[in-house]
């Protein structure tokens, strides 16, 4: 046996990230490609080297379609990493990133935001963005209060702020204007890209890039903390203070996504599952392929959300409707004993 | 007090709750000890105070005469390595992904372990035989095969004190001699300090140098191997067991319940 077939055979790993990798270039050319303002392929590769096109098909890409396809790949890159990192810290197959707060954070800054500042893009967007991070500040600073640093008293923290924001903001439901300022709050909690423009996918980029590369950087620590606390420590991962990064790491990571688009339903838990039934590991190469695979589904769920229905659909029917067979196929392997 | 790890005075326990009242020990390089007691004696608790688990409510550990009372845990695993009773659930992961873990204390905090540390990792497999199963998925191992793995993870982490709690606790009668065998073998070659807890007396008396005996949260006696009596065995253990009797077999002792008289 030689040393290379002794340590892993890596065919299979990369063999899925070419596949996804072609899947995601195909689904985003699609997704520049498909709307109610079609543009072909030609004229793309037109735009790109500095050819003869149309300036309404040039304004079209460069407005609406480019940023509307990078801001579907990053916020599914986004919640596919966000899920498996979770889903290894937290032990749980069924977490999600939203799991200590940071959606219904986000939901609340958001309804604040409509009912004090009306409906205006970006102060929803900076509202929800506020709303996502200060949620999660006050799980952590209840951890804290607590005083018990386990792993679950973030979970039960997350459920009690969740709670809270939940009830402030049927308060603000009951109390808002139902002609617009009612529709607005419901219908930010159903995602959508419909108003993605490049100026706000760059305001958000920074944050992004900031909890997107912070994680990959510390993929090792996010490896251990799946470990039993104790055993963590004795391999000396700094407990608390690494615990810490990640979930703010995340935190930054899904407000970032979460404020310009909405609530974007399942991509988090699912992209962690198709990964692992793809390769049948939990690494490192999960985490890209999650973020891979997350990417890939929220494109084809945004083509779909456009082109299904001339005004656009909310996001959160689409990735509902490719989430669910997706985990009833888990729960039936779960059953096999397989995952 | 000398010694490689050396427990002084330690007092720990839980909610204002003291377990350990005051309990010292040293281990040598090259030793290899075991906490002996019945439930709710405190070995556990003393185990994982030394390990800094557990907060010290008095008292003092030092590795190497370096206090490590107030170390972060990641100094702190650069002295000791942990072996638990039972291992994480570790799913997807390779047997030599496992090991590699053992070297995070040495690495800085964003690198990876690159081509030194793997070679490394696969000769402390290799050492306890394992190196055919470095490719494979560390969940479908057996108890015995994962436990070894686990110490080969703590070889890796290359500390000069190993403590262990009960790692025989899962396994069955032949991959518990087996294991503790091997564990015995490393912390001589390596002369490394072992301090280990177990409930059975036997599997201590068959592979430890020297067993410390614990009652109420203190060290109340030790029994050194190599220069003991049959009948100072049986006084000692007999102070924690009650009615015992330590029968001679093959040079080794074994401890039994005492027949019932009448």
């Amino acid at each position: 046996m030689s040393e290379q077939t002794l340590v892993q055979n890596r065919k299979p790993v990369i063999r899925s990230l070419w596949i996804v990798g072609a899947f995601i270039v195909l689904t985003f050319l699609a997704s520049v490609c498909i709307g109610n303002y079609a543009i072909s392929l030609p004229e793309i590769g037109a735009i790109l080297t500095g050819g003869e096109v149309n300036a309404m098909t040039r304004k079209v890409f460069f407005t609406l379609r480019l940023p509307r396809a990078c801001m579907g790949l990053m916020a599914g890159a986004g919640l596919g990493v966000a899920g498996s990192v979770y889903q290894m810290i937290f032990k749980n197959p069924l977490a999600s990133p939203d799991i200590i707060g940071v959606s219904s954070g986000a939901n609340l800054g958001a309804a604040v935001a409509i009912v004090s500042v009306g409906t205006g893009v970006g102060g929803i967007a900076a509202g929800a963005f506020a709303g996502g991070l200060l949620a999660v500040a006050f799980v952590m600073l209840l951890v804290r209060a607590t005083r018990a640093n386990t792993t679950a008293t973030y979970v039960l923290a997350g459920i009690v702020i969740s709670a809270v924001a939940k009830s402030v903001i049927m308060l603000l439901k009951y109390y808002a204007d139902s002609e617009s300022n009612l529709a607005a709050i419901e219908y930010w909690t159903m995602g959508s890209f419909a108003g993605v423009t490049a100026g706000k996918v760059f305001s958000v980029l920074p944050f992004w890039l900031i909890g997107f590369a912070g994680l990959f950087l510390l993929r090792r620590q996010v490896g251990l903390l799946s470990l039993n606390e104790e055993e963590c420590r004795m391999l000396g991962v700094r407990l608390h203070q690494v615990r810490l990064a990640v979930l703010t790491l995340s935190t930054l990571l899904v407000a970032s996504i979460v404020s310009i688009t909405g609530l974007i339903s399942f991509i988090g838990l699912i992209a962690p599952h198709i990964a692992r039934m793809m390769i049948k590991r939990e690494n490192t190469d999960t985490m890209v392929l999650s973020a891979m695979v997350g990417g890939a589904v929220l494109l084809v769920a945004d083509i779909l959300a456009r082109s299904l229905y001339a005004g656009g659909l909310p996001i959160s029917i689409l990735t509902t409707v490719i989430g669910v067979p997706v985990l009833v196929y888990f729960m039936c392997k779960r059953r096999e004993g397989k995952v | 007090m000398s010694g490689l790890l050396s427990l002084q005075d330690i007092t720990a326990g839980y909610a204002g709750h003291e377990v350990v009242k005051g309990a010292s020990l040293s281990v040598e390089a090259g030793e290899f000890c075991a906490l002996l007691g019945l439930n709710g004696c405190g070995k556990t608790t003393l185990l994982r105070a030394a390990c800094g688990l557990l907060p010290l409510q008095g008292g003092r550990c030092t590795v190497q005469q370096q206090d490590c009372t107030h170390l972060d845990e990641r100094r702190r695993a650069c002295l000791m390595s942990y072996i638990p009773q039972r291992g994480s659930l570790i799913m997807g992961k390779t047997v030599l992904e496992v090991v590699l873990m053992g070297f995070n204390p040495r690495l800085r905090l964003l690198d990876s372990p690159g081509e030194t540390h793997k070679k490394a990792a696969l000769e402390n497999l290799d050492r306890l035989g394992l190196l055919a199963l470095a490719g494979r998925d560390y969940a479908q191992l057996s108890e015995g095969q994962k436990q070894l793995v686990i110490l080969a993870r703590a070889l890796s982490q290359d500390t000069p004190v190993m403590l262990m709690d009960e790692p025989d606790s899962a396994l069955d009668f032949v991959n518990r001699h087996m294991v503790l065998a091997k564990i015995r073998e490393v912390l001589h070659d390596r002369q490394r300090a072992g301090l280990i807890t177990l409930h059975d007396p036997n599997f201590a008396l068959t592979y430890c140098d020297r067993l410390l005996l614990m009652k109420d949260g203190r060290i109340t006696a030790e029994i050194d191997m190599k220069k003991v009596t049959r009948e100072e065995v049986q006084a000692a253990l007999g102070l924690i067991y009650g009615e015992i009797a330590v029968l001679e077999y093959a040079g080794r002792y074994i401890m039994t319940k005492r027949a019932q008289e009448g």
